[in-house]
């Protein structure tokens, strides 16, 4: 940022209030608690992809060295019910079987929990878990979505009369008459492997239960607090009063650390069955179980001689391995519903079947589904450039929904609230220079190396809201002001670690009239903060920031009236701002806030007669552009704001070993207002880097038996500094009239624009032999066989 | 000595301090033998409880660590860091120092990670067997019988595996043509944190002649003398040296992990074979 960039107000790229703590390893993350008497926890995973439990020999366990409990999945049925869904497919027309925290009866994937042990060290509990002897008559299981379709497939749930979860079908118009009367119609089979989040650090919980008082504490890594405590007070059976969930510090998440996972209530049932604290940290090969992502689009996409896209048809089948209470099965929805993403088709058809099989579930992730939506849309959009011969670039703004047209409702119902996809275009093409770069790609061609450019918009519906489920569209923030003048905000959204604390202080900060230094934030603390949320869909600035800014001017109302009494001035002519209660016209005419703060409640019946003698608020901040109400083809619009974002990527290809170097990157960004700068780019950096790994690396494989292979990082392979160039990032503001500051969900943006402008290159790159990319990740392998069967 | 405590299994640990003593220590050892140089995969896996020896031999006290001249040769000591290779100066192997430095994983592999632990725990996929061989290293192994040397060349039997017997630790390898008149190195992985999936090897020898040692490729590493091509990009010559390194490949069978398959670590190898000659001679070196 520049030198004139203002240290605090909206706007200004204020350094994250953590930030000394992490650089100097004082945060506290949740493996940091350790209250006195702490024994750990093991969890004992299931051996096959598929089978009924035929018995659980504990014996040897529980006369193991420091073990104080085993617990096996009928005892803690005994105990604990089924796990609540954060979004429950039932009540969405699919279906749904009881989570259980320990699995009792039939397990349906490698590392389903089956029993667990506590023990005084983490090393005596591993020990024992690992002579728990399960025995199992094992099922045939089926890996694989198309496969699991098949009517003579193994069904993962026995009582099930196929494997599909959910099926809806999406869309308006009549996609196949618009493909008739297209003069090209183009298509094709994309396949996105399974990839996952891998936050630094892994899911965690400490949970006390305290019985003389009935009362249990619990200290996780965790994203949504309050769902969590509803949830363990559900499948525990106690009262939610005698429950208090903190989230710590938390070292990333990217959705992995949303509520619905068996370890929650188990760790809570261990401690208090074990009437001790217990503590349970994820392990890394626990931690990649989580999928992030698994689907297969079959698309056709029928357009105009000039490019103009009139009609798409899509089938996809998303694969949600086994079921989880997580929020991550329902992904899928929004690969389906975010095409046409911003260009103006109308007719468009979009089939989604959600298929389980006998894999790890599915956990949220970056994109939450988006990200497919894009990877394929994007590859349409180039296929019909390049059966044409038009150029990619000019193809997307034949097609784009014009800056003049927002808000603008989609053929799925989206209803898009601002933008302007072409401005984007011209600032990324402009910051990666893309004549030059087409020009070098010439030169290059001619030495025989290929080099390609792709490029890839983005659309990003964020800030969701879903009736009766935990995805809540509004948040609600507590502002309170002490006698001394300090400020405390209790909001309840949650940080995952990108820094939304330091976003809401500044909006505090600017709303109040007080420098943020003044202000404390506390999120994540079911006792302390108001009911809220927590984080995901890049609502926490929105909604967060929202309920903040309503607070704030309450509390801002109230010192204004009063100081202005002390200033002997009328409040209507008086203003808050850097932490004194002034004349506006005679500023010099002031009073420190503090001294307003103290007159309010020290002098309630004197200065502050007029007023409540109360500096704190409790509000919530409800965005517009949510409508819930379907219209005539039953769409509904979950999503007050869109974000949007294009991406051009230039990649080499190795054309001997299929390796791809990603050489450079711009991205054009537009979340609207842009509270905190630096914050926004961090978290788009990181997106970026997360779809470059996912387009390129990443991969969860798993053996013939269901059993994940590439289980650690150097068999899963994340990007590292030196995989990735440094990112050309251009700001573009188009506020969203339908949130306080005009700002959009930041954070998500970047996953799916990175994969598809990854993919758009490699295949741009291999145009003169003719390769076609139609999966994720291009590995060196797949590259070649890109190659060799274009070649052939 | 107490075992560690992030281990789920106890074992029995012995340290001993000279050659006498680890031969010693060798021979009295308890049950399966696990010997032990920098630890940088050994820990792992006994913390993961993959690896669950009945004894842990640790050669850190042994003085096995350096370089050391003798009649023209190079000796190094198993315990030689990748740090030590890239801090000794001027590098008595110009080739291992090449290779130290494109060792990833950071100060702790670097400082920790040892060339005798590398070569002796034949990971088809590091970098250093296949070094080994392009060089003609001898192998000599300590037991309670006394010293063997093998070369480096029937040293390997397969993945992770080599002739080494269990009372047996691999103390120091001899390079008898060290400063190879020149060599060319290409390690090619998938991403900067991959393990190597094909690394090649190109030695001009002293005594004339083109040695090229490929790894990662096949399930213990291969080499083949080839005559100095006249022009390194000659579509003769590059089909002749991949049908040299594929054939070779075919004699020990290939490797497949996680990573990649074995089928495309031959499609590969023997253009990053043809890539190390080229390093040699000083033409565009890539990846």
């Amino acid at each position: 940022m520049t030198a004139s960039t203002p240290a605090a107000g909206i706007g200004a790229s204020t350094r994250r209030r953590d930030g000394a703590a992490l650089l100097t390893g004082r945060a506290r993350y949740v493996d940091d608690y350790r209250p006195h008497g702490l024994h750990y926890a093991a969890v004992v995973r299931s051996t096959v992809a598929h089978g009924r439990i035929r018995s659980v020999d504990v014996s040897g366990a529980e006369t193991a060295p420091g073990v104080v409990l085993v617990l096996t999945g009928e005892q803690a049925a005994r105990h604990a019910g089924p796990i609540p869904y954060f979004i429950s497919p039932a009540t969405r027309g699919g279906r749904e079987v009881d989570i259980r925290c320990l699995e009792p009866e039939l397990v349906t994937y490698v590392g389903q929990p089956v029993a667990a042990v506590v023990a005084r060290s983490r090393v005596e509990a591993q020990s024992a878990a690992a002579a728990v002897r399960v025995e199992y008559d094992s099922l045939p299981h089926v890996l694989d979505a198309d496969t699991a379709l098949l009517p003579d497939s193994p069904r993962v749930y026995p009582d099930w009369q196929d494997n599909v979860v959910f099926a809806k079908t999406y869309g308006a118009g009549d996609a196949e008459e618009a493909l008739h009367g297209a003069d090209v119609v183009v298509s094709g089979e994309f396949r996105i492997a399974r990839s996952t989040t891998a936050p630094v650090e892994p899911r965690g919980y400490v949970a006390s239960w305290d019985a003389t008082d009935e009362a249990l504490t619990v200290h996780g890594s965790c994203q949504n607090p309050h769902q969590l405590r509803y949830m363990l007070s559900a499948s525990l059976g106690l009262a939610e009063s005698a429950i208090r969930v903190v989230t710590a510090k938390i070292g990333g998440s990217f959705g992995l650390k949303m509520q619905g996972l068996p370890e929650e209530t188990l760790v809570c049932l261990l401690s208090m069955l074990s009437r001790r604290p217990v503590k349970w940290i994820e392990d890394r090969r626990e931690s990649l179980m989580s999928g992030a992502r698994e689907q297969i689009h079959r698309i056709r996409v029928g357009a105009k001689a000039d490019g103009t896209i009139t009609g798409l048809v899509n089938r996809i089948v998303a694969d949600a391995g086994a079921m989880t209470a997580q929020a991550g099965w329902a992904m899928c929805n929004m690969s389906a519903s975010t095409f046409p993403s911003g260009y103006r088709v109308p007719d468009c058809r979009v089939e989604l079947r959600l298929v389980a099989t006998n894999k790890p579930p599915l956990s949220a992730a970056r994109g939450f589904g988006k990200d497919a939506a894009h990877f394929v849309m994007e590859r349409a959009v180039d296929l019909v450039a390049r059966r044409l011969a038009l150029d990619p670039g000019e193809v997307r703004r034949r097609n784009f929904i014009r800056a003049g047209e927002f808000p603008y409702r989609t053929a799925t119902g989206l209803n898009i609230d601002s933008g302007d996809f072409a401005g984007l275009l011209d600032k990324a093409q402009a910051a990666i220079d893309y004549p030059a770069v087409r020009e070098l790609q010439r030169r290059r061609r001619e030495q025989g190396r290929p080099l390609g450019v792709g490029i890839a918009f983005e659309l990003t519906p964020e800030s969701s809201d879903s009736p009766g489920t935990f995805v809540s569209g509004f948040d609600t923030t507590t502002v309170r002001m002490s006698l001394t003048g300090r400020v405390t905000v209790l909001t309840g959204v949650t940080s995952p670690g990108g820094g939304n604390d330091t976003g809401i202080a500044q909006i505090v900060g600017a709303e109040l009239g007080v420098p943020v230094e003044w202000i404390d934030v506390v999120q994540g603390d079911t006792d302390r903060c108001p009911t809220g949320f927590g984080n995901f869909s890049g609502r926490s600035m929105v909604v967060g920031g929202g309920s903040a800014a309503l607070a704030a001017r309450d509390v801002r109302a109230t010192l204004r009236t009063v100081g202005a009494r002390l200033l002997e001035r009328d409040p209507e002519a008086c203003e808050v701002v850097d932490g004194t209660v002034r004349s506006v016209s005679e500023p010099d005419c002031a009073v420190p806030v503090p001294e307003v703060a103290h007159a309010v409640l020290t002098r309630a019946f004197a200065a502050a007669a007029e007023v409540e003698p109360v500096l704190e608020s409790t509000r919530a901040y409800k965005p517009g552009n949510i409508d819930h109400r379907p219209d005539e083809l039953g769409r509904i619009q979950p999503y007050p704001t869109y974000s949007s974002c294009l991406h051009i990527a230039v990649v080499e290809v190795d054309a001997e070993t299929g390796k791809v170097d990603v050489v450079d990157y711009a991205m054009a960004h537009d979340c609207g207002t842009m509270i905190n700068p630096d914050l926004v780019e961090g978290q788009a950096w990181g997106a970026i880097t997360m779809g470059i790994g996912s387009a390129l690396t990443e991969q969860l494989v798993f053996d013939a038996g269901g059993r994940l292979v590439s289980d650690r990082f150097k068999s899963y392979l994340l990007p590292r500094a030196g995989d990735v160039p440094e990112f050309r990032l251009e700001h573009q503001v188009t506020p969203s009239p339908f949130t306080m500051h005009g700002n959009k969900g930041a954070g998500e943006a970047g996953v799916g624009g990175a994969q598809a402008a990854v993919a758009n290159a490699v295949e741009d790159a291999l145009a003169p032999v003719g390769a076609c990319v139609r999966s994720l990740p291009l590995t060196p392998p797949v590259v070649l066989d890109l190659i060799e069967e274009a070649t052939r | 000595m107490k075992t560690p405590s992030a281990t789920r299994t106890t074992f029995d640990y012995r340290a001993p301090e000279d050659l006498d003593g680890l031969a010693d220590a060798l021979g009295t050892a308890r049950g399966a033998v696990s010997v032990l140089g920098g630890g940088t995969m050994l820990v792992p896996d006994i913390s993961h409880g993959t690896a669950q020896p009945d004894t842990v031999v640790d050669l850190a006290r042994t003085g096995l660590s350096g370089l050391r001249r003798a009649d023209g040769e190079v000796v190094v000591g198993a315990m030689t860091t990748y740090r030590d290779l890239l801090t000794t100066a001027p590098a008595p192997v110009p080739l291992l120092r090449r290779l130290a430095a494109g060792v990833t994983g950071g100060p702790q592999i670097r400082n920790r990670g040892t060339v005798g632990g590398s070569a002796a725990f034949a990971n088809p996929s590091s970098d250093v067997p296949a070094a080994l061989l392009a060089l003609r290293a001898r192998m000599r192994l300590l037991s309670p019988d006394g010293v063997r040397e093998v070369p480096a060349s029937d040293f390997y039997t397969g993945p992770f595996a080599t002739v080494r017997r269990d009372d047996e630790a691999l103390i120091e390898i001899t390079l008898p043509d060290p400063g190879a008149a020149s060599f060319g190195y290409v390690k090619f992985k998938l991403s900067v944190g991959s393990w190597p999936i094909v690394t090649a090897t190109a030695v001009a020898e002293s005594g004339g002649g083109l040695r090229v040692a490929v790894g990662g490729a096949g399930r213990v590493p291969v080499a083949v003398m080839l005559t100095e091509p006249a022009d390194p990009a000659d579509p003769e010559w590059l089909a002749h040296i991949r049908e040299r390194v594929e054939s070779e490949l075919d004699s020990v069978g290939t490797w497949t992990d996680e990573l990649a398959e074995g089928t495309y670590r031959r499609r590969i190898a023997g253009t990053i074979a043809a890539r190390s000659v080229a390093a040699l001679r000083g033409d565009d070196e890539r990846r």
